[in-house]
């Protein structure tokens, strides 16, 4: 089926479900002063239910929602057959404008594109537009997922890129975060100067140098603080912040039991990321929920957007950049200083090839979200005139 | 049967009658009728987590065919009772426990202590054999007086309500038990946590109070630093046959590389994962039973088997968040496994019962870093749940143990575990 209008349109009878699985909600007790230590805290998965219950309002969220341009079209997967992918494909009025492939990760979806849209598409002589599209990987929000095993790093990339060919964007740049950017690896590595033409990430980790093949950077955090201290941040996520992944991406499926039957399970399961993981970020409650929302009402379920972990880690036996060279197309970077995974900036050029770097002074994991306004300068600044990947899709240097 | 009578411990103790309120099962009844099931990748078996189909078949016989009410009057049959106990730090706790004195007056004191996901109702196969032939004692084996307790925060014993509550605590609490129960001196039993827990007491009470202790579940720290043990480790099983060191062998390699991720999450963020144990039946029974069935050794459970089991999760007195709590407590937050044992040494008889799908064991030499090893055992079948899979094995190995002419024979004084 070629491209369908998309408009968002839970059944009453889904919000009616949720409403009698909330009001049967069995909470536990916590320990004395627990505050985050050992997860969500109560009181806050208390007043979220509450207002899940009675206050937060799915139709005027989905009402918002709809205007964005949505649209699903069905995508060959060679092996996989067909899934219908859901995707937001905002234009910009400037004809020229550089086509961006904007991509989430977990617990991320496609609505993470939503503040960057006005600016990306913006026209102006001062700075390029995008036209922009944020595809729901295929088993979150609204896209199908796959049915199969052996959904891996490359069928990510496969339905990404068909996605840009169907919308006419031969040739196009790539935008991500969190799997966006493993993703982007793979994407990179299979469609590189053919069709992606440079890339930019927001979480720009990769693996470690080997002893024998980069001396000195593997060394640099034995004598440069700077080094070291990044590497420190990351162990806060890597000891005490990623059970969620062990699991994720060892037993998807037992985990996914609780995601699809337990509304407070999901929410206390994606909540905990949404604020540990970013830079004190002014959730409001309708934000979490509606955020949380879209994992519940999506289409193929909540347990289907864990399966990622084990599909590109072959159940964690390897890391997720298996199949994934180094490509050369231009590779953009930003640093957030709450961002989850933090390595040596040196350490990036194994990752691919850096021609624009930009730090940040605040924000988070969830860019986009966060800081909306610092990741769509720095993607204009990479592809501005006179920026290093300006003109890097011919014929659309996003400028009229 | 009532407890010996103990001057010195003026804790009452409560016969305990399990009930759960009719509201507590329409409730859970109530909610599995409105379950919602993910679906799975095709032909995906065992290898993402708990199979769909054994899901979906369990919760529907949860919901209509499982019998609670006859299975907590057959758990009722247990001699079961609570009392308060006091632990320096974290006030008092009301602890659940089973305790069955033997006919034999010279019974052995024995202390068993379970682990996640079990729970007290594993002493249930071993319980008769522990007491030996209550009539004639014609089969001549030791006998013991048994308590198996509920930890605190799993079955029915009140949880802690302060952060903290670690290997001093579970110590301090096992002892007070074994006192106020008239056991001055007791002999140990344990596997999982009911191991981990064990080197705790053990160093803190050994020698005064614990006299000897067996564990099902053989690990231990290294003697030395080693960046891979996992090497150490499988070259020194004591498994005389290779196919059973190598089936051991897999048991760890399995757990390490696909079975960790539940450990990860409770050591780290047990409230997180709590929400959903406390609120999805489906999603507590997954939890549980991907673990019943990936560590037993081709354990042939019966549907009410698991759904029992499960269900003393779901009705505990603390709920099943509870009892994720202990692996943050324990790890300090950070799941690391080799940090939970207590690192002192004692001289206390250490004994060793090696089942082949148990996927935490280590050597014995490694075992003389923490207790003076009598005895070691190994088997042919059995994995984690030894005393559930395998009763008079494990049974077995108390009494080549503790039996007469055993290794710790004798080790209570004048509790030798048989008749005058």
């Amino acid at each position: 089926m070629s491209e369908q209008p998309f408009t968002l349109a839970i059944p009453d009878a889904d919000l009616e479900y949720l409403r009698k699985k909330l009001d049967v909600v069995r909470l536990p007790d916590e320990l004395d002063g627990a505050g985050w230590q050992y997860g969500a805290p109560l009181a806050h998965i208390q007043r979220l239910l509450a207002h899940w219950k009675d206050g937060f309002d799915w139709r005027k969220a989905e009402a918002e929602i709809n205007k964005l341009a949505m649209f699903t079209r069905d995508v060959d997967v060679e092996g996989f057959g067909t899934l219908n992918i859901h995707y937001l494909h905002q234009k910009s009025e400037v004809k020229n404008a550089i086509p961006l492939l904007f991509v989430h990760g977990w617990p991320g979806h496609f609505l993470e594109v939503r503040k960057l849209l006005p600016i990306l598409t913006a026209k102006s002589p001062d700075h390029p537009s995008f036209h922009v599209v944020a595809v729901s990987l295929p088993g979150f929000a609204f896209s199908e997922g796959p049915k199969k095993p052996g959904f891996e790093g490359r069928q990510y990339a496969e339905v990404l890129n068909k996605v840009m060919l169907a919308l006419g964007y031969n040739e196009y740049v790539y935008q991500g975060g969190d799997w966006g950017h493993l993703l982007g690896a793979h994407v990179a590595h299979q469609y590189g100067h053919k069709h992606v033409k440079a890339w930019h990430s927001n979480m720009p980790c990769y693996r470690a140098p080997k002893l024998l093949s980069n001396p000195f950077l593997t060394l640099e955090p034995y004598y440069s603080a700077a080094a070291r201290q990044r590497i420190s941040k990351s162990a806060k996520y890597r000891v005490t912040g990623s059970g969620y992944f062990l699991e994720q991406a060892t037993k998807p499926q037992t985990i996914g039991y609780s995601l699809a039957d337990s509304p407070v399970g999901l929410l206390a399961w994606i909540y905990e990321k949404l604020v540990a993981w970013t830079d004190e970020y002014p959730w409001t409650d309708d934000e979490v929920l509606e955020w949380i929302s879209v994992y519940w009402f999506s289409r193929d379920g909540p347990a289907a957007s864990v399966r990622i972990y084990h599909a590109l880690t072959g159940g964690s036996t390897h890391d997720s950049f298996a199949g994934a060279a180094r490509s050369t197309i231009p590779l953009g970077v930003s640093y957030f200083p709450k961002e989850i995974i933090q390595l040596p900036k040196s350490w990036t050029q194994l990752l691919g090839n850096v021609v624009f770097e930009s730090e940040h002074d605040k924000g988070g994991h969830f860019a986009a979200t966060e800081q909306p306004e610092a990741l769509a300068g720095d993607l204009r600044k990479m592809y501005g005139k006179g920026g290093p990947a300006h003109g890097v899709v011919p014929g659309r240097n996003g400028y009229d | 049967m009532p407890s010996e009578p103990n001057p010195a411990s003026p804790n009452p103790e409560t016969p305990f009658t399990l009930s759960i309120p009719q509201a507590a099962l329409d409730a859970l009844r109530q909610k599995l009728a409105l379950t919602r099931f993910p679906d799975e990748l095709d032909d995906a078996g065992w290898a993402y987590g708990a199979p769909l189909a054994d899901v979906k078949r369990l919760a529907a016989r949860w919901a209509d065919g499982f019998d609670w009410r006859a299975a907590e009057a057959g758990i009722n049959a247990l001699p079961m009772y609570t009392r308060p106990i006091a632990v320096d730090g974290h006030g008092t706790l009301d602890v659940h426990y089973v305790h069955q004195r033997s006919t034999v007056a010279g019974a052995v004191p024995l202390l068993f202590v379970h682990g996640w996901p079990g729970h007290f109702l594993e002493v249930r196969k071993v319980l008769p054999l522990l007491m030996a032939s209550p009539v004639d004692h014609s089969d001549g084996h030791v006998s013991f007086h048994v308590v198996a307790l509920s930890l605190p925060g799993f079955g029915f014993s009140e949880a802690p309500k302060k952060p903290g509550f670690a290997g001093r605590q579970y110590a301090e609490l096992f002892n007070k038990l074994m006192l106020s129960l008239g056991y001055e001196q007791y002999v140990y039993q344990g596997g999982d946590w009911g191991h981990v827990l064990g080197t705790h007491a053990v160093a803190h009470f050994g020698g005064k109070h614990i006299k000897a202790w067996l564990t099902n579940m053989p690990m231990f720290r290294p003697p030395s630093f080693l960046s891979n043990p996992l090497i150490l480790f499988s070259s020194k099983l004591p498994y005389a046959d290779s196919a059973l060191r190598a089936r051991a062998q897999d048991a760890m390699a399995q757990y390490r590389a696909k079975s960790f991720g539940y450990m990860a999450e409770q050591a780290t963020q047990p409230q997180t994962i709590g929400y959903s144990l406390s609120d999805s039946p489906v999603g507590l029974l997954a939890w549980i039973y991907e673990k019943l069935v990936a560590w037993t050794d081709n354990y042939p459970w019966t549907d009410d088997e698991v759904l029992e089991w499960v269900s003393v999760y779901w009705f505990s007195r603390a709920g099943p968040t509870a009892s994720a709590r202990i692996y943050y407590e324990m790890t300090g937050g950070s799941g690391d496994l080799v940090s939970v044992l207590s690192t002192k040494r004692t001289s206390v008889p250490l004994g060793l019962s090696y089942f082949p799908r148990e996927a935490l064991q280590g050597p014995p030499s490694w075992a003389s870093t923490t207790g003076r090893v009598v005895f070691t055992s190994t088997h042919t079948k059995g994995g984690h749940f030894a005393a559930h899979e395998q009763p008079e094995e494990l049974v077995g190995d108390v009494r080549k143990m503790f039996g007469k002419g055993g290794p710790a024979y004798g080790v209570v004084p004048g509790k030798d575990g048989y008749d005058a």
